[in-house]
């Protein structure tokens, strides 16, 4: 078999076809805007034309990562979308400013799951008349608490479908997440209902793939946790979908990574940022609670990265003349030839074309060129772009660049360390936490980028780390998106004082049977059996190999007598990359 | 996105692995429902709210406050530093100006731990206010004029005992009438030793208190107090087992009376304290002190039975605080006035003897203290304590204690006493406290 990733950004669409952790071949073509289909399939032929060996009668898998959500998200062309809420007692809903209706039901869950008031079935049927006269084509039903207890939504889902209303498909909060936060359920519901049927209409148009009149076989798309969903999951969960692309590009360097089992850092260098993000024995860390995107705040599971504003076209700025001590900006020096020292500042705004490029700016590329580490562009225009520059603060054009290529460095290593602290500054909830943090410092420094060739060596010798520079830098994200793997996770939640255990993924509450006899062993294997279950429905062949990623036990008191215990276990498709060999064959 | 009026740094320490034993009510559930409200009620992501993490209370910011038998590693776990520590986070971040107002939603409590530390007393070990405020004088100024409102259901004995006499600190209790309640103190007439008399105030308030009586207290007595003293900072030691549910204690408190309690009051540091009904009220207080510290709407947080459990305050209730208050207000507007003389006698020193329990670890101690009446400064201290374990152990100790801006008759006195009582063969251990310097010697004889 082979997998075909292909990643369609911005700017450009990137492929790579990889079997048995090899890269067969690679390709990139500009992609063409909102034609989503057109760029996939140029990039695909293209991919093939570079590969041509007639021998790929294999049945090929597509990996596909799309800015099909993000973009319909970023530029609000979502259907109309309202939520119908459960507050119940709390914040006031009123003051949430969330960024889209919501109608207001009564019904309310207690933390533990115990209903506390019923739904009001009139009340439901009124909000629905009113959303969709207010213009809503989409809906999503969320209630406080509903990772503990889906009762009320599912009820209400009922209600809407048995009237027959307009509205096709209803996202219900308790199946994107079970997770906490009311707030992001709803925004994340939110989100989800209103690009439902966008990404109905991609899939139709993915099934009906065809290249070089062969379809493809199982076709996955990539999410923003860096796994990937079967197509067809992606009309229940579209909103998984979003940030995929910057997910791909760390999942590329997880797989073409020389320390799989280490703690890494990642620093892709682009043009205009550099994206940190940190792996603790090989796997990325993640966002404390999910995704952000367009001022929303989501339960969506992302990837952590920290993007700063420092770039190989970055502007950059004199700060302080050091003798002189007084802060001063470049443009104000008319003053030529003066003997100061001066001080740098880079970004974190772009500062336009590089004079290596033809440009009029000196950006940190132009340093790179100029001193030779880099072999791009003109060297003899960045050389006489940063000595014009120099002139005014009487050094040398070398002196200048060096100055520039030792403030970047610097900048990186201040943000790599800021973002360990933050890592390291997360709250915990336990004394041991505390007293024994685990080690998450790096081992090992991986760069991905343009420059990173000029700027990850003296990083890392700087941090005291070894280091890889990744050769296929231009693909990774093409390549993390074929090597990615399935992700699916579901959380149970058991109550034996209730007897009650809950899966909100997969819609179940039941009942405890022995509730005496439920212990952290149940629990435990009872969350493994429905994250299996879980998988295969969602058709994962990996549904079999699970792992546990969080528990929590509490023994319950009431009145100096244990009356139970409750559970929360975490459970999931074990996740991962598949390893590609990063040297060419 | 939801935006706070008041930038509010919370400092939340469950000690989800940490329990006296695995029955007490000071046990790892403790906060989890707390927890549950909270992140379910997205209030993390609400921009001004912030998390921050506890840091780990030292030896040496607890000797500042407290004296520690054998010592404090000696008494103390972990799980005490990090309560201490996280409370001292808090008032870092209102200090430096990073936040407007924290809250230390963390455990396990303090302040019904006293300055001489035999062992736990009421669930509590250190006091973690009071490690706080040192911490605020060492390390802001030591002149910075501090207000304790203390609201848990309890007497906090320990609080009132550790600034007894320290004019530095106002200490205001409101609890249920120590003759239904342990500890069984906390009554008008304790009102601070002879360098701060009147800086104790004490409301004991009758079981059956509602949202009505604390609220009238806090408008008609505390708020013109602190109007009159004009604190730099004002800490709340936010007991929760005031609420109706409470199995400790027979108050008719709700989640809505405390979150208006913390808008009226606009504490700059909210310290959990008490509070055990873990289910029925903490999450909802525990909410409603939050989005009333960050100045957002409260009105919706309401507990599930409220409407069938809450009957209003009856009026005898009403007419006893109404009452309370009266007496309290003239006794604050006329404390300046009265001879102290005629309160502590006129001796050179005033002395006092006293018997104290500690109810979580079965130590009974006695305690003799003898503190200076001196015209320059608030006084040195000498207490003698002999404390007797359930388990037959006993010690004796002496502590010397010198306090902030203390006078050089008063230090050379207490230097003096602390050679002689080194030399003491009852004494098991000898301490001399020294706040102001940071000192803090021990002598084993
Ligand atoms: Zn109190
Ligand atoms: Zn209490
Ligand atoms: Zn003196």
């Amino acid at each position: 078999m082979v997998i075909v990733g292909i990643d369609v950004g911005g700017t450009n669409t990137d492929a790579a076809l990889i079997s048995e952790g090899r890269i067969l071949a690679t390709a990139k073509v500009p992609t063409c805007h909102d034609q989503l289909l057109e760029s996939t399939t140029l990039a695909f032929e293209k991919l093939l034309n570079a590969y041509d060996r007639p021998d790929l009668s294999d049945p090929i898998e597509l990996h596909l990562s799309t800015t099909l959500s993000t973009n319909a998200i970023i530029e609000g062309q979502g259907d109309p979308t309202a939520v119908l809420a459960a507050p119940g007692p709390g914040m006031n809903v009123a003051e949430l400013n969330p960024g889209f209706p919501i109608y207001v039901l009564s019904g309310s869950m207690d933390h533990r799951g115990r209903e506390v008031a019923p739904i009001n079935q009139e009340e439901v049927l009124d909000a629905v008349s009113q959303a969709e006269a207010g213009g809503a084509t989409a809906l999503a039903v969320v209630g406080k608490f509903s990772h503990r207890n889906p009762g009320h939504e599912l009820e209400i889902e009922k209600l809407i479908l048995k009237r027959a209303s307009k509205t096709g498909r209803i996202t219900l909060g308790h199946r994107l997440s079970g997770r906490p936060n009311f707030p992001r359920r709803m925004a994340t519901s939110y989100l989800n209902a209103s690009i439902a049927r966008h990404q109905a209409v991609f899939v139709d148009m993915i099934r009906k793939f065809m290249v070089r009149d062969r379809s493809v076989g199982r076709v996955f798309l990539l999410k923003a946790d860096g796994g990937t969903m079967q197509l067809e999951d992606s009309l229940i969960r579209p909103v998984e979908t979003i940030l995929s692309g910057p997910a791909a590009s760390i999942m590329g360097a997880e797989a073409l990574s020389a320390y799989p089992d280490s703690n890494t850092v990642i620093l892709d260098i682009g043009g205009t940022t550099t994206d940190i993000s940190v792996q603790i024995k090989g796997d990325t860390v993640f966002q404390r609670q999910g995704a952000e995107i367009a001022g929303y705040k989501t339960l969506v599971p992302a990837l952590f990265s920290r993007s700063i504003g420092l770039g190989g076209d970055s502007e950059i700025k004199v700060v302080r003349r050091l003798e002189s001590n007084k802060e001063t900006d470049a443009s104000l020096s008319g003053n030529n030839t003066l003997d100061l020292d001066i001080e740098l500042e880079i970004g974190p705004r772009r500062a336009g074309t590089p004079a290596a490029f033809g440009g009029d700016c000196i950006t940190p590329t132009d340093a790179a060129v100029a001193l030779g580490l880099a072999k791009v562009g003109s060297a003899s225009q960045a050389t006489r772009a940063l000595a014009d520059f120099a002139e005014i603060y009487g050094i040398g054009a070398k002196e200048l660049a060096t100055k520039i290529i030792d403030t970047f460095i610097k900048q990186l290593v201040v943000a790599i360390e800021e973002t360990y602290e933050y890592l390291e500054s997360r709250p915990v909830y336990t004394v041991s936490e505390i007293l024994t943090p685990p080690d998450i410092r790096p081992q090992a420094l991986i760069g991905l980028g343009a420059p990173a060739g000029v700027f990850i060596p003296p990083i890392a010798e700087s941090l005291g780390l070894k280091y890889q520079v990744l050769p296929c830098y231009e693909s990774a994200n093409a390549i993390g998106a074929a090597a990615s793997r399935p992700t699916a996770q579901i959380t149970l939640h058991a109550d034996t004082a209730l007897g009650v255990m809950t899966v909100p993924e997969a819609d179940y509450v039941g009942k405890i049977e022995r509730p005496v006899l439920f212990g952290i062993n149940q629990a435990r294997r009872e969350a493994m059996a429905w994250a299996t279950k879980f998988g295969k429905k969602l058709g994962l062949d990996e549904a079999d190999n699970i792992q546990i990623v969080e528990e929590e036990s509490f023994n319950m008191v009431r009145g100096f007598h244990t009356v139970g215990r409750t559970f929360m276990i975490r459970a999931q498709v074990r996740p991962g990359v598949r390893r590609i060999c990063s040297s060419p064959d | 996105m939801q935006t706070s009026k008041h930038k509010v740094g919370l400092i939340f320490f469950p000690a989800f692995d940490w329990a006296i034993t695995p029955d007490h009510p000071e046990r790892e559930e403790r906060l989890l429902y707390t927890r549950d409200q909270i992140m379910e009620e997205g209030l993390l992501d609400v921009a001004g709210i912030e998390e921050y993490r506890p840091e780990i209370a030292e030896d040496s910011h607890i000797n500042r406050i407290h004296v520690c038998v054998p010592d404090a590693s000696g008494v103390i776990t972990e799980s005490h530093r990090i309560a201490a520590g996280g409370t001292m986070v808090a008032a870092d971040l209102v200090l430096t100006g990073k936040v407007d107002r924290a809250f230390a939603l963390l455990r396990p409590p303090g302040h019904h731990a006293m300055r001489i530390v035999h062992g736990s007393r009421g669930f509590c070990l250190v006091n973690n206010e009071a490690i706080m405020v040192e911490h605020i004088r060492h390390t802001y100024g030591p002149d910075i004029r501090i207000a304790i409102v203390d609201t848990d259901a309890h007497h906090a004995d320990g609080t009132q005992d550790i600034f007894y006499n320290d004019p530095g600190v106002l200490h205001i209790s409101l609890h249920q009438d120590g003759r239904t309640l342990y500890p069984g103190t906390g009554f008008v007439e304790e009102r601070g030793g002879p360098a701060s008399y009147g800086m104790t105030v004490n409301v004991p308030l009758p079981p059956g208190t509602g949202d009505d009586g604390i609220l009238y207290v806090l408008e008609n007595l505390v708020l013109p107090i602190l109007e009159d003293y004009e604190p730099d900072i004002v800490i709340n030691a936010a007991g929760q087992d005031n609420h109706y549910t409470d199995p400790l204690t027979n108050m008719n408190f709700t989640a809505g009376g405390y979150a208006r309690l913390t808008e009226l009051l606009a504490p700059d540091i909210v310290v959990l304290e008490g509070g055990y009904s873990i289910e029925g009220a903490l999450p909802y207080i525990n909410a409603g002190i939050l989005l009333a510290l960050a100045g957002l709407d409260y009105s919706a947080v309401k507990e599930p039975d409220r409407s069938a459990r809450v009957t209003p305050q009856s009026d005898r209730v009403t007419q006893n605080i109404r009452g309370l208050v009266d007496t309290l207000r003239k006794m604050w507007n006329t404390r300046k006035n009265i001879d102290p003389d005629r309160v502590f006698g006129p001796g050179p020193v005033y002395e006092r003897e006293r018997r104290i329990y500690y109810d979580t670890d079965g130590i009974s101690e006695q305690q003799f203290e003898r503190i200076a009446r001196c015209e320059s400064c608030s006084g040195w201290r000498l207490v003698v304590s002999g404390a007797v374990h359930d388990i037959g152990k006993v010690s004796r100790i002496a502590a010397i204690i010198i306090p902030w801006h203390a006078c050089r008759t008063c230090r050379s006195a207490a230097e003096a006493e602390f050679e002689n009582a080194c030399k003491e063969p009852q004494l098991d251990h000898v301490y001399l406290q020294d706040t102001e310097r940071d000192r803090f010697l021990t002598t084993s004889t």
